[in-house]
């Protein structure tokens, strides 16, 4: 049975394959062949396009006793050995074989370019399944749905094999995954500062006895406190406008303080644990005990002037910097995509503790900057829509078309410069451009017959694009002329 | 150009354009056929040909050409919608609308027309990312995670018998790489007695764009290295790429590293937005902030660099070599966007818009995407008396088991002429990680 193969040409015939990567394919060395790498396919080789039909067939190859299927000749021909029919294994050819690559058969997908091609017929095959196919194989486990066999297969092995759940709720099946996000979700900062001092454990899938032992997580004071040194220079703030006051005071505060090389931490940390009770109650909560030093005594490592933290504070609490628990919610208000953004089960954020009497009144809580930005977020539509007003779409008279073979003649009087090796002439005239002359003319894009040069072409322009180019809408032309359309330079 | 002309399945289809401002003709073709209904373009090889209307675009606007400006973009417009089912058309949606920014910005004339065109949000009001949200985000392919696993697998290597261990961290993606980091120095034997790290204060120019200061969130840092029970320093220096991170190397010259003290700067796509040559092409070439930066790095003689950046050269003061190279490389996001979320693949192709948008319509040094090939970065190491140091093959597995988990288009290769890791999709190189030491 013959492959029906449609059409073949070389891969750079107009497609340059050096635009479409950013090296060139590895050399085909006569000793060791290398592999191409998919989807870059070697210039000199032979592009093939089949038929969708051809791509999803199996068992092209049948035994005309027994009609059994074969997907290779290879294997029917050793099959037809049990039929003692006269068989052939073809050798591997002697003489240099044209390299073969295959596209996709669906226009518009990446794979459709001969820039583009797979190398490899199973490649293709598989492609075309996963990309276009139906996904017929589904994960018992999960949602997950796959067109390909061997992708669903994969899948299956290692769905729900590992799961790391974050006590937010949200679960992971990579572990890195799991720690990046446990390193920043609310939840862990305000166990942690419970727990501390019962050296609980905070991983639930792996603490190893040392660490439960070893004497930096029992022991309380001095041995190092974590610490988050500001460096000063006249310009600290960072903060953009959504930026809640307290911060932009911590900045300014800390401005005299200059960090010095040794350690600080020792000295500041009976300072700054006597504030802490006051000023930083992270769960709101009066089980803050001195030993919370947790985070945010140690958070700014300054010397004699910590004092003046607070003083410089405007704010009636001395509490400068909220504790993130408190901050996380604002933020995630500000977002307007909140947690159904990846699909995850993210619960919401523990109520901010913004009414114990230890933290301070809460922030002007979304500032008018916030609250715009969060409005534009969700009144934009989709810039499509705007682009179009702006550029001044108007209606057209619908006056239907007629297609017309290409007449070679037309000059599309666009007389663009062909510095690039194709012009745009070439570019619409290739597509068999198919205009009507005789169409009258039309408002095209608010640029009438009376305004200066500008229009007819343009009409034309964007049939010819599309008339060869199945089923588009498109204006209905404006009248065609020779002449340049007048550019100004 | 090659097409595929299938003998059978020559439908007739009939496309709708959900244009409500436009009244269009219907045309029906016999000639051509699109094989699925829910693809706009009808012919093939879609991909080069919206490249080549792009590049006919940027050629008139340079040429300050307002009504074929006009034209192309009302065209281009028609063909690629931002909510198109193929990536391609939203990748040339993205560059339509840079394009549109660029025509306005230079013609004058355009502007009245254009308007106040709101067609890309301006870039304060690009989504601001949680750090909860951004950590997820990051990880939805393994772009960056690629860099952050082989970058923390050399780090862990260096840092090995020090003391104390100073990081600092020059990443696009505030400190995302660093909690499996510390993660990792946990579950050492020996673990070091103090982890310095350092970030500067500029990388909130481009996105992706976060919510919370830098203090706070070193101090989730800082809090989570507690709960490993690693002493943790957090330093924020006002610095930025524009000089070229001077105040930065000041204040690590200024504060030196203590014999028992490992010193490793990790580059996570941010030293592409430190001048190069192309912004200030009448200096010597030893003269642009890069290679000042990298030889100033180099003097400090630190333990390790690691550099991380996307293989693509975005540096072209031609417009249209550049739009090429941008073209030719971001279609790559776009494409791998297909196990996105809707909502997720709004926002990522929003970051991608943005980059999209600094590249082909910004000039100087608003123009702060300036993207070079590996083999560009490579030869400024070597210039600057870096040598490239090859990671372990634990690694190399831990890559491969990564990638195998993210989908299928996802590869990786090693290049035997240097000592790079490639990340790949569909074999086209998408960002390369490497490690150096002072030689």
């Amino acid at each position: 049975m013959p492959v029906d193969l449609d059409d073949s040409s070389t891969v750079s015939g107009d497609a340059s394959v050096s635009s479409t990567g950013n090296q060139n394919p590895p050399p085909q060395s006569a000793a060791k062949k290398k592999r191409n790498l998919p989807g870059m396919p070697d210039p000199d080789s032979e592009v093939i396009a089949l038929s969708p039909k051809t791509l999803m067939a199996t068992n092209r190859f049948v035994c005309e006793i027994c009609s059994k299927g074969f997907q290779r000749d290879q294997n029917l021909q050793l099959h037809r050995r049990g039929h003692n029919l006269p068989w052939k294994l073809r050798q591997r050819s002697s003489k240099e074989v044209r390299k073969k690559v295959y596209v996709c058969p669906v226009s518009g997908c990446v794979h459709h370019d001969p820039s583009r091609a797979l190398g490899d017929l199973t490649g293709i095959k598989k492609h075309f399944c996963r990309k276009h196919g139906e996904k017929k194989f589904k994960c018992e486990k999960c949602s997950k749905s796959y067109a390909v066999q061997s992708d669903w297969k994969a899948h299956s092995k290692i769905c729900g094999s590992k799961e790391y759940r974050c006590d937010c709720g949200t679960l992971f099946s990579r572990r890195d995954s799991f720690i990046t996000h446990r390193a920043f979700c609310d939840v862990l900062a305000e166990e942690s500062a419970k727990n501390h001092t019962q050296s609980k454990k905070l991983y639930p899938e792996t603490v190893s006895e040392s660490q439960l032992k070893s004497p930096a997580a029992v022991d309380s004071p001095p041995p190092s406190p974590p610490s988050v040194a500001l460096v000063p220079e006249p310009a600290v703030s960072v903060e953009t406008e959504t930026e809640p006051q307290p911060a932009n005071i911590v900045s300014s505060s800390v401005l005299p303080i200059r960090d010095s090389s040794d350690e600080p931490e020792n000295n500041t940390l009976e300072v700054i644990m006597e504030e802490a009770p006051r000023t930083i109650g992270l769960n709101g909560s009066n089980d803050q005990s001195n030993n919370s030093k947790s985070v945010y005594a140690g958070l700014f490592a300054s010397s004699s002037s910590s004092p003046s933290l607070y003083a410089a504070s405007s704010t009636p609490s001395p509490s400068l910097f909220p504790p993130s628990s408190s901050m996380e919610p604002i933020s995630l208000c500000l977002s307007t995509t909140g947690p159904s953004l990846f699909g995850a089960t993210i619960q919401d954020p523990p109520q901010p503790h913004f009414l114990t009497p230890l933290l301070p009144p809460p922030q002007p809580a979304i500032s008018a900057t916030a609250l715009l930005q969060k409005a534009a977020q969700m009144g934009s539509t989709g810039s499509g829509g705007s682009l179009l007003r702006g550029l001044g779409i108007v209606s057209t008279t619908s006056s239907p078309m007629e297609l017309s073979s290409h007449d070679p003649g037309f000059g599309l009087g666009l007389g663009l410069p062909c510095s690039s090796g194709s012009g745009l002439k070439e570019l619409m005239m290739g597509n068999s451009s198919v205009f009507d002359p005789k169409q009258t003319t039309l408002d095209f894009l608010g640029l009438g017959r009376a305004v200066g040069n500008n229009n007819p072409g343009g009409g034309g322009l964007s049939s010819a694009l599309w008339g060869g180019g199945g089923g588009m809408d498109v204006f209905g032309s404006g009248e065609l002329s020779d002449k340049d359309i007048g550019r100004s330079s | 150009m090659c097409h595929a002309k299938p003998q059978e399945e020559r439908l007739v289809t009939h496309f709708s354009l959900n244009r409500t401002q436009m009244t269009r003709t219907r045309i029906i073709s016999p000639t051509r056929f699109p094989s699925l209904k829910s693809q706009r373009c009808g012919s093939g090889g879609d991909a080069s040909f919206m490249e080549q209307l792009l590049l006919h675009c940027a050629t008139a606007i340079d040429s300050n050409d307002a009504a074929l400006v006009h034209q192309l973009l009302w065209v281009l417009n028609n063909i690629a919608s931002p909510d198109g089912d193929s990536s391609t058309q939203r990748l040339t949606s993205a560059f339509v609308r840079a394009l549109l920014a660029r025509a306005v910005s230079k013609i004058p004339t355009l502007f009245s027309t254009f308007g106040n065109t709101v067609f890309q949000p301006p870039a304060d009001e690009i989504h601001r990312f949680s750090v909860v949200e951004l950590a997820g985000f990051i990880d939805l392919t393994p772009w960056h995670r690629f860099g952050f696993i082989a970058a923390n697998e050399a780090i862990l290597t260096a840092v090995e018998g020090y003391a104390k261990v100073h990081i600092v961290d020059l990443s696009l993606t505030h400190c995302m790489q660093i909690p499996t980091l510390i993660d990792a120095i946990a579950t050492k034997l020996n673990k070091p007695l103090l982890l310095k790290l350092t970030v500067v204060s500029s990388a909130s120019n481009f996105p992706p764009f976060i919510n919370i200061s830098y203090e706070e969130l070193g101090s989730k840092l800082v809090n989570f290295a507690t709960s490993r029970n690693i002493e943790m320093q957090f330093t924020i220096i006002p610095s930025t790429y524009s000089d070229g991170f001077s105040s930065l190397l000041q204040h690590l010259r200024m504060y030196p590293t203590s014999y028992n003290e490992a010193l490793v700067v990790n580059c996570h796509m941010m030293l592409r937005y430190i001048p190069d040559e192309t912004l200030t092409p009448s200096s010597p070439s030893s003269l642009s902030l890069r290679n000042v930066f990298l030889n100033q790095l180099r003097s400090l003689n630190p333990t390790m660099v690691t550099l991380i950046e996307e293989d693509a050269d975005l540096t072209s003061d031609n417009l249209v070599t550049r739009l090429s190279s941008a073209f030719n490389y971001f279609w790559i996001p776009f494409d791998t966007t297909d196990t996105f979320m809707s909502e997720q693949r709004r926002l990522y192709e929003a970051e991608i818009s943005w980059k999209i948008e600094n590249v082909v319509a910004k000039e100087g040094v608003e123009r702060v995407e300036r993207t070079e090939t590996k083999g560009r970065w490579l030869e400024r190491m070597r210039d600057n008396e870096f040598g490239g140091v090859r990671v372990r093959e634990e690694a190399v597995s831990e890559l491969k088991a990564m990638l195998g988990e993210h989908a299928v288009g996802w590869g990786m290769k090693k290049d035997d002429d240097d000592e790079s890791l490639v990340l790949t999709w569909k074999g086209h190189s998408v960002v390369f990680a490497t490690v150096w030491v002072p030689i």
